[in-house]
């Protein structure tokens, strides 16, 4: 018995080395970065250093005031489209479903540099389609990079597009594992199709959306192509920089890799907190 | 509680049609089984009744009214899924409410139909509990229980048995056989099980390929099938058929020669015989072999298999020449001759059958 366990270690001993090196290990040493002074050559212990910086660091509270805003936005709308995409998706009256749902589903698919570049073009103050439609409605331009609220509303707008479909695609997935004939012994209970969606498909959606929900807290939280390709690193003014792109600044731009340790974990911290109290909040009724 | 009938019902999808031209008439407080084999439209007529499909052709009446565009709340009708489709996230006593507290019916005759549906299911101890904590069986009961509160007209049950164990099977088939005396409403039952039809129906309704076959109370089907297909569907084991030539006939009578069976003769009071030489087929239940020589004809056949219950035995017959005949004795606890096992076939309990399957009488 000893051998064959010997024999199975050996098999997984590749990837355990893989897993240690280029997982647990960095892991590991960020977490101690974080507690080192970087600024200084060799590097040095300086247990206070940078979460003493974290706690009073302007810029820090501006990247977190942010990343929460577009959570508490951009969440529950994206998250709401989705649901109403996928109930659209299902529709037996629906045709070309397949193409539709490959349509949905493309964003994700697309290359972020193309599809920031294309929202910059749509967004442009001058020429962008966008600013167009609005004139012709009689809304005046927006300039949607130099000042920060629609700057924020751009970024919120962008992400959802991005990824309101894949989210789409997980709840169709739900709704789709829904037996039909619970619907059709609601019909026959009088149930009309509105009460039908609140009162059977919702509750039975539940850990499907919390899944979409704990999933799109951490792309949230994380969220650093948007502000950094589409609002030009964070602008105008740091007016859309996310703790993402704080994180990249301190890490490699200003290469002060014990404090973007800090940031990193506060992240990470954040994302496990908030997703933690989201499944608590939704936790099922007993 | 009211009648139902159904007038030259059609259903089409595209080209291809489920039902053909069905009609039947079923009395208030009847119990009507609906048995076929699986795809020969009994789902489907039970769900066009209840309104979840459409019908392309004839009316469908319940209650002295025409409901084919009535809508299916409307009809007077509950519904007994055969996956129970109770409301996972709803407690037992949730699901038996639900469809009365969304259309406001005042909540203290909610709580009585809730206690009342409860309390002859004898639910009433797993009120609080969620289906997922429920047996299969219990669930079922959930599922009869909800279709109670709505006190319908008709019920409706789609293969309600099918996924239960054959132990509770049987006890739910009692159940429900109870249920039914207890409330005296109209019920329309779907299954395939030929023994569940035999022992909860007034009335069968047997199907085949989208066309009724046979409708007629259990024994009627049991001692006088329409064709060949109902006389092999009533009845456990089904009916042995022998493949027969007519070879002589008087105007009451004809005789027919078993051609696998060593061309044993037997005559048989027919009238409706078509022409010497003609293939019929000769039909004998397994329960009505006669004793060697107690019968209008003997029968010498080779033993293959027996099978002792107990009660009964059953003898897997030819089973090697081709044309398997199974045999019900009751006293076969004895060793049998294997090599010449002899049965008689009484002529009075053997059926005759054309080649399209038609009985000939």
């Amino acid at each position: 018995m000893q051998s064959r366990n010997r024999i199975a270690y050996a098999f997984l001993a590749p990837y355990l080395l893989i897993f240690t090196a280029f997982w647990l290990w960095p892991i590991i040493d960020s977490f101690l970065l974080s507690f080192q002074n970087t600024r200084v050559n060799p590097w040095t212990f300086s247990p206070g250093l940078n979460w003493g910086r974290l706690s009073r660091d302007p810029a820090f509270y501006n990247a977190l005031k942010n990343t929460l805003l577009i959570l508490v936005v951009q969440v529950p709308v994206m998250i709401t489209l989705a649901t109403i995409m996928a109930v659209l998706l299902n529709s037996p009256l629906l045709k070309a479903r397949g193409l539709f749902r490959f349509a949905f589903f493309a964003p994700v698919v697309v290359g972020e540099v193309a599809y920031a570049a294309v929202f910059r073009l749509m967004f442009n103050l001058n020429f962008g389609i966008i600013n167009k439609l609005l004139n012709t409605v009689g809304i005046p331009s927006v300039s949607w990079f130099a000042e920060k609220p629609p700057a924020m509303a751009l970024l919120i707008i962008a992400v959802t597009w991005r990824w309101a479909g894949y989210n789409a695609i997980i709840i169709l997935a739900g709704l789709q594992s829904i037996p039909n004939d619970v619907y059709e012994a609601a019909t026959l209970d009088r149930v009309s199709k509105i009460r039908q969606f609140f009162f059977i498909t919702l509750p039975l959606l539940r850990p499907i959306i919390l899944f979409c929900m704990v999933l799109s807290i951490i792309g949230s939280m994380q969220l650093f192509t948007e502000p950094f390709l589409i609002t030009d690193r964070g602008g105008p003014g740091g007016g859309t920089e996310t703790l993402g792109l704080f994180l990249y600044r301190q890490g490699f731009v200003s290469l002060n890799f014990g404090y973007a340790s800090a940031i990193a974990y506060t992240i990470a911290a954040l994302a496990v907190l908030i997703s933690l109290l989201n499944l608590w909040l939704g936790r099922e009724p007993k | 509680m009211a009648e139902l009938s159904l007038k030259n019902v059609v259903k089409r999808f595209g080209n291809f049609e489920i039902i053909r031209d069905a009609s039947l008439e079923v009395s208030d407080g009847e119990f009507v089984v609906f048995v076929g084999p699986s795809g020969c439209g009994k789902s489907t007529l039970l769900r066009m009744i209840a309104g979840l499909e459409d019908i392309t052709g004839g009316e469908i009446w319940i209650g002295g009214a025409v409901v084919n565009d009535v809508e299916p709340a409307d009809r007077g009708i509950a519904m007994v899924f055969q996956s129970y489709a109770l409301y996972p996230h709803m407690t037992v006593e949730q699901n038996l409410g639900f469809g009365l507290r969304m259309t406001g019916n005042p909540k203290a005759d909610t709580e009585r139909r809730i206690r009342r549906a409860a309390e002859i299911l004898q639910i009433t101890e797993l009120l609080d509990r969620r289906p997922r904590q429920l047996s299969g069986g219990q669930r079922q009961r959930v599922a009869i229980g909800r279709a109670i509160v709505r006190e319908p007209r008709v019920f409706l049950f789609d293969e309600p048995l099918s996924n239960l164990d054959a132990e509770l099977r049987v006890q739910m088939r009692v159940e429900i056989s109870r249920l039914h005396k207890e409330l005296g409403t109209t019920m329309i039952y779907v299954t395939h099980d030929q023994t569940e039809a035999m022992t909860l129906a007034d009335k069968i309704v047997v199907l085949r390929g989208g066309n009724i076959e046979q409708i007629g109370a259990p024994l009627d089907l049991y001692d006088d099938p329409a064709n060949q297909f109902v006389a092999g569907f009533v009845g456990s084991p089904k009916m042995n058929f022998m493949a027969a030539r007519i070879i002589g006939k008087t105007p009451d009578s004809v005789t027919v020669s078993l051609v696998n069976q060593d061309a044993v003769q037997l005559t048989l009071p027919v009238r409706d015989v078509p022409a010497i030489g003609e293939m019929v087929t000769l039909g004998v239940r397994p329960e009505h072999f006669a004793e060697a020589g107690q019968g209008d004809a003997d029968l010498a056949v080779k033993v293959d298999v027996a099978e002792h219950l107990g009660n009964t035995s059953y003898i897997y017959a030819n089973v090697a020449d081709g044309e398997q005949l199974v045999i019900e004795r009751e006293e076969s606890r004895n060793e049998i001759n294997r090599d010449k096992f002899v049965v008689a076939i009484k002529s009075s309990r053997a059926y005759l059958f054309d080649g399209a399957g038609k009985r000939l009488k």
